[in-house]
């Protein structure tokens, strides 16, 4: 990995995620920090991306490696937890039924991630499922029915599906531009973990029968 | 001058080859150091600037520019917003006069122009038998909001055109103001004169 990539392009896309991942103009605090939950879920991340492979601590952080490389190494580390945490928080529903829902499934889905060890272009594919989903819930659907906007019809229609649900489901309007915002975000953040040096693999293939190989990770 | 194939591109045969080949690395060992230098520098003046954010929560571009510039001591007002402000308040009319401070510090980061907001509010939200509490709500934040951006928190200000100096007096007004309780009662609040 060249050191203009770990040092500026890395930094650069996961900082802006941190920085604009929070951000939500429709609130009176415009800058919201993550939940306590994202970091948890942000934790199970780091690690189903360590064990896939997908990224190489080793090759950010080493004893062999001068102290500016390490400091390098070590800002991608925590830009990265705070893009994660970030992408995680935005994408999840800010209250009721949905919210509760949307974090139960992401840490089920993480927690199967982690369980089935999958390869880097297993885990990136998973990945870009799993966020692209909660994009269309918290973005598209919920965002529509929480759209304040339309004929008397549909409003009537919005009234009684809140009654219906006894509030549970409906979501305070979002800013006109955040899904687009989100969507930006969402796409920065997979190109960056794409862009993570991961470990290396390589066949054994002397030893194993073709049937049978599996990739062994080198240190 | 023409070279015959195989002929070293340095002069000096194979040791001047080895020099190039040793300088190039070095340059290129030099250019990895600096370009990693600077990224760390760059991540962790960005680093600062999205905490620095998260902390303050600045709503609009120009809080965000104007906090920068206050930071490194470089923030300045509207010297004739402030004045036209200041000509406004003291002919009683206040929207105009916060329009005015407004203009003079978008970033909301001077002491004395958010003082005079917070009076105007105190002014214009001030009755005889009952105050704003909207007003006085509003004049609470831009005192405190003054009272922080203040040297070790302590505002005077010498104006004989007002009653109260200082941020202290100004923010336990409007306090008293938005409190319920029995004096507010008495008929003898009538009396009472806006300061």
């Amino acid at each position: 990995m060249s050191a203009a990539r770990e040092a500026f392009a890395l930094p650069l896309i996961f900082l802006t995620i941190a920085l604009f991942g929070g951000l939500d103009p429709a609130a009176r605090d415009p800058w919201t920090a993550p939940s306590l939950f994202s970091l948890v879920l942000t934790v199970m991340v780091m690690a189903a991306l360590v064990r896939s492979g997908t990224l190489a601590p080793e090759r950010l952080i080493h004893g062999s490696r001068p102290v500016v490389a390490n400091a390098n190494g070590l800002i991608v580390h925590f830009s990265l937890f705070g893009a994660s945490a970030q992408v995680l928080n935005m994408l999840t529903p800010r209250s009721g039924l949905p919210a509760l829902l949307v974090g139960v499934v992401l840490f089920a889905l993480l927690l199967n991630t982690l369980v089935m060890s999958p390869d880097r272009a297993r885990l990136l594919r998973s990945f870009a499922v799993v966020t692209g989903s909660a994009f269309v819930l918290k973005f598209v659907m919920l965002a529509s029915l929480a759209d304040t906007e339309g004929g008397r019809t549909k409003r009537v229609l919005l009234a009684l599906f809140d009654v219906a649900t006894l509030g549970t489901i409906s979501q305070a309007p979002l800013h006109p531009a955040a899904g687009y915002w989100a969507f930006m975000l969402v796409l920065l953040f997979l190109i960056g973990v794409a862009l993570l040096p991961s470990a290396v693999y390589r066949y054994p293939t002397g030893l194993q029968p073709y049937s049978e190989r599996a990739l062994t990770r080198t240190e | 001058m023409l070279r015959a194939p195989g002929e070293p591109l340095f002069a000096g045969g194979r040791r001047g080859r080895y020099t190039a080949r040793a300088g190039c690395r070095y340059n290129r060992a030099v250019r990895e150091q600096i370009v990693r230098g600077a990224g760390l520098v760059m991540a962790i003046a960005y680093a600062s600037a999205i905490t620095w954010t998260y902390v303050r929560q600045p709503y609009t571009v120009a809080q965000v520019t104007g906090g920068l510039a206050a930071s490194v001591g470089a923030y300045r007002i509207d010297s004739q917003a402030f004045a036209d402000g200041l000509a406004f308040f003291k002919q009683d009319k206040f929207v105009e006069a916060r329009a005015a401070f407004a203009r003079a510090d978008p970033a909301e980061r001077d002491a004395v122009t958010q003082f005079y907001a917070a009076y105007s509010h105190y002014r214009q939200g001030w009755g005889r038998v009952y105050s704003d509490d909207a007003l006085f709500g509003e004049g609470l934040k831009r005192v405190d909001l003054a009272i922080a951006l203040a040297p070790a928190g302590r505002l005077v200000v010498e104006d004989p055109a007002l009653q109260m100096h200082s941020a202290d007096e100004l923010r336990a007004e409007l306090e008293a103001g938005l409190r319920r309780d029995a004096s507010d009662l008495n008929p003898l609040r009538v009396m009472r004169q806006r300061k």
